[in-house]
């Protein structure tokens, strides 16, 4: 099917998409004049904290939620006012939704036999999927008799079984212990390798977008706070939000002022005196304007507290041994920072270190939170 | 560690908790209150009529199956049964059918009017059926319905603790549930029929079986309705038995007993169940 389309010349054009969509509830704006478009056969994942409007959104192009404004198209068909089953997409949801007085043949097979397929025919699908996702000792078990990972299987069957244009999941691994959500991570990475459908995944949980999607969609208040790749999310955040959203620990942010723009070079001044070089794509409107300087905690190296090139000094509050790497809270005339350092170093709470800033990885953030 | 542990179980059957002990005494006393009349027509119903009057043993001296054959050979009561049988099972159904939509209808879908609906079926209950009673004839009568299945079915229909339960019950599935079906192409009736019914027929039994049990004991509709012999329950048929054997205790229990005796084999097959219908409608009862 992906060649077939490749040979059409519609591999790139947008799969799924919404135009100027806009969801109210009431006086309030869940999701406020969004643009997204999704590629044929991509994994995209909607992430962003809660109340970001990221489930809202799924539920839209679902069909479960109305579109107050806007428009949204499912292989260039507008499906805004079409009912759910009728757009070919499947869901998975977060509490898998199994029912529970249904076999997992049964749960497999329902949507075929809603529509009124032979027995014989809802038979062979339901144990082709099974087959594909390794249900097949489980088919005459209820979900009750399951595990969650096996649940989990069971919601993506049923979803696989209508053979949809676009499978959609609602945070599906959240319920399940971490252990199982790195294992079914995994399984859902090769289930999209080997199907090749365009799959739409909401998270609240950086980990899962940034190993699973091929692009993330960051929602902030109802609104696209960036669109790209894992890496370039979290080399390039396009404004604050996204640069502290991204990343675990997250960015460090410590306000500055400006002091000089050469080219795309800026100064900017630190607390406590002293002074980086930062790389800036665009000049700042003011020359004494208060911006944010943002630094992740692997771009912070440990020195010598009177070292002359440490940025800022301070005392270790924290330390947190994880074996392949340390996490340091060190208390600064900034505020309190997260420093990652090799897990070998030798250091301990109450240390008096000094902390170097690598400043081809810093950032700068405008008074708007956009980076400069 | 482990001694302490073991020691309050030991105390617990080796010593007589006071309290406990009074509390079950009290509930034996009661349960006997409760049970001795039920006990004396069930006695008395094998004693000969002479001795219905004249004994007052705790057993029968003479037990004799006397009263049940002349009631057996000298009533309509197969035609009663068969009267309870219909009117009951039709009432259970119906009644079933009806409260499964509404509630399914309020609970699940949006329409003009649902809250007034829902408000006018909470309303409902706090009218005791005999104060319409007179209403309810004078309908029935006028569309000449007396002394029909129909006429006696119908006014038996209306049940809004059933209606409450199944909205409790739908109100509180998951919305996923729903969505989900949705989402498998399924529609309203498919969604009721073979997604929220099946996952509870406990429910479903529980509600049949107390609306059948409570079908089958009424008495004051279908005594003004049914005025054919012909056409008479088993409640209404016995006493139209006490008039024709007059003041024969032996015969007017028997007649009690088999009136009673589906009912009590109803409750004792399916005692959990009635149980549960009783919880689950004990609170709205309130």
């Amino acid at each position: 099917m992906t060649e077939e389309a490749a040979k059409n010349g519609v591999e790139r054009a947008p799969h799924v998409e919404l135009r100027r969509v806009t969801k109210r509830y009431g006086v309030v704006a869940a999701i406020n004049d969004l643009d997204l478009a999704v590629e044929k056969g991509s994994f995209t994942a909607l992430l962003g904290p809660s109340g970001c409007g990221k489930s809202t959104l799924l539920r839209m192009i679902a069909g479960l939620e109305r579109i107050t404004a806007g428009q949204c198209f499912i292989n260039g068909v507008d499906v805004t006012e079409m009912p759910p089953a009728k757009r070919r997409i499947a869901m998975v949801f977060q509490s898998y939704a199994l029912y529970p007085h249904m076999t997992v043949k049964q749960n497999i097979a329902f949507s075929l036999s809603v529509a009124g397929a032979p027995r014989k025919t809802q038979d062979e699908r339901a144990l082709e999927v099974a087959r594909v996702l390794q249900l097949e000792p489980y088919l005459d078990r209820r979900p009750a008799e399951l595990s969650g990972g096996q649940r989990q299987r069971v919601a993506i069957g049923r979803a696989l079984v209508r053979q949809p244009e676009a499978f959609l999941f609602d945070e599906p691994l959240s319920n399940l212990d971490a252990k199982l959500r790195v294992q079914m991570r995994l399984e859902l990475a090769r289930l999209h390798a080997a199907l090749g459908v365009t799959m739409i995944y909401v998270t609240h949980d950086q980990t899962e977008a940034m190993t699973l999607a091929d692009k993330i969609v960051v929602l902030d208040r109802g609104r696209v706070a960036q669109v790209g790749s894992p890496l370039e999310l979290y080399r390039q955040p396009a404004n604050k939000f996204v640069a502290g959203f991204i990343g675990s620990p997250s960015m460090n942010f410590i306000s500055v002022s400006l002091a000089t723009v050469e080219g795309n070079t800026a100064t900017v001044k630190l607390p406590g005196g002293g002074t980086a070089q930062v790389g800036v794509g665009s000049a700042p409107a003011g020359a004494a304007e208060r911006i944010d300087l943002g630094v992740r905690p692997e771009h912070l190296l440990l020195v010598d507290a009177n070292d002359a090139s440490a940025a800022q000094s301070g005392r270790i509050s924290i330390v947190e041994h994880l074996g392949n790497v340390t996490l340091l809270y060190v208390d600064t005339a900034a505020g309190q920072m997260i420093v990652e350092a090799p897990g070998s170093t030798p250091v301990k709470s109450g240390d008096v270190v000094g902390l170097r800033l690598n400043e081809s990885n810093v950032r700068l953030f405008g008074a708007d939170g956009a980076t400069l | 560690m482990i001694a302490p542990a073991i020691a309050p179980q030991g105390r617990r059957w080796g010593t007589i908790n006071l309290g406990g002990a009074l509390l079950t005494a009290l509930t034996l006393i009661c349960a006997c209150v409760w049970f001795f009349p039920i006990y004396w027509a069930l006695v008395t119903s094998f004693r000969t009529d002479d001795e219905s009057i004249k004994s007052f043993s705790l057993l029968p001296e003479h037990p004799t199956l006397d009263s049940y054959l002349y009631i057996i050979a000298h009533s309509k009561l197969p035609i009663f049964y068969l009267n309870s049988t219909i009117v009951s099972l039709a009432v259970t159904a119906i009644t079933l059918v009806m409260s499964i939509c509404a509630a399914y209808a309020i609970s699940q879908l949006e329409f003009p009017g649902r809250r007034l609906l829902w408000w006018t079926i909470l309303a409902s209950f706090m009218i005791p059926v005999p104060a319409l009673i007179v209403n309810h004839f004078i309908i029935i009568a006028s569309v000449n319905l007396i002394n029909t299945y129909a006429g006696i079915v119908l006014p038996l229909l209306i049940a809004p603790v059933t209606v409450i339960v199944y909205k409790q019950f739908f109100d509180s599935l998951p919305r996923e549930f729903r969505e989900a079906a949705v989402m498998d192409g399924a529609n309203e009736f498919q969604l009721l029929f073979r997604v929220f019914l099946p996952m509870n027929w406990g429910i479903t039994a529980a509600l049949g079986i107390i609306t059948f049990i409570g079908a089958w004991n009424n008495f004051l509709w279908p005594f003004l309705a049914a005025q054919d012999e012909t056409m008479m329950t088993v409640t209404v048929g016995i006493r139209a038995v006490q008039d024709t054997f007059g003041v024969a205790y032996a015969r007017l229990l028997a007649g009690a007993v088999l009136a009673g005796l589906p009912v009590s084999l109803a409750y004792l097959l399916f005692q959990r169940r009635v149980t549960q219908a009783l919880t689950l409608s004990a609170g709205i009862k309130g």
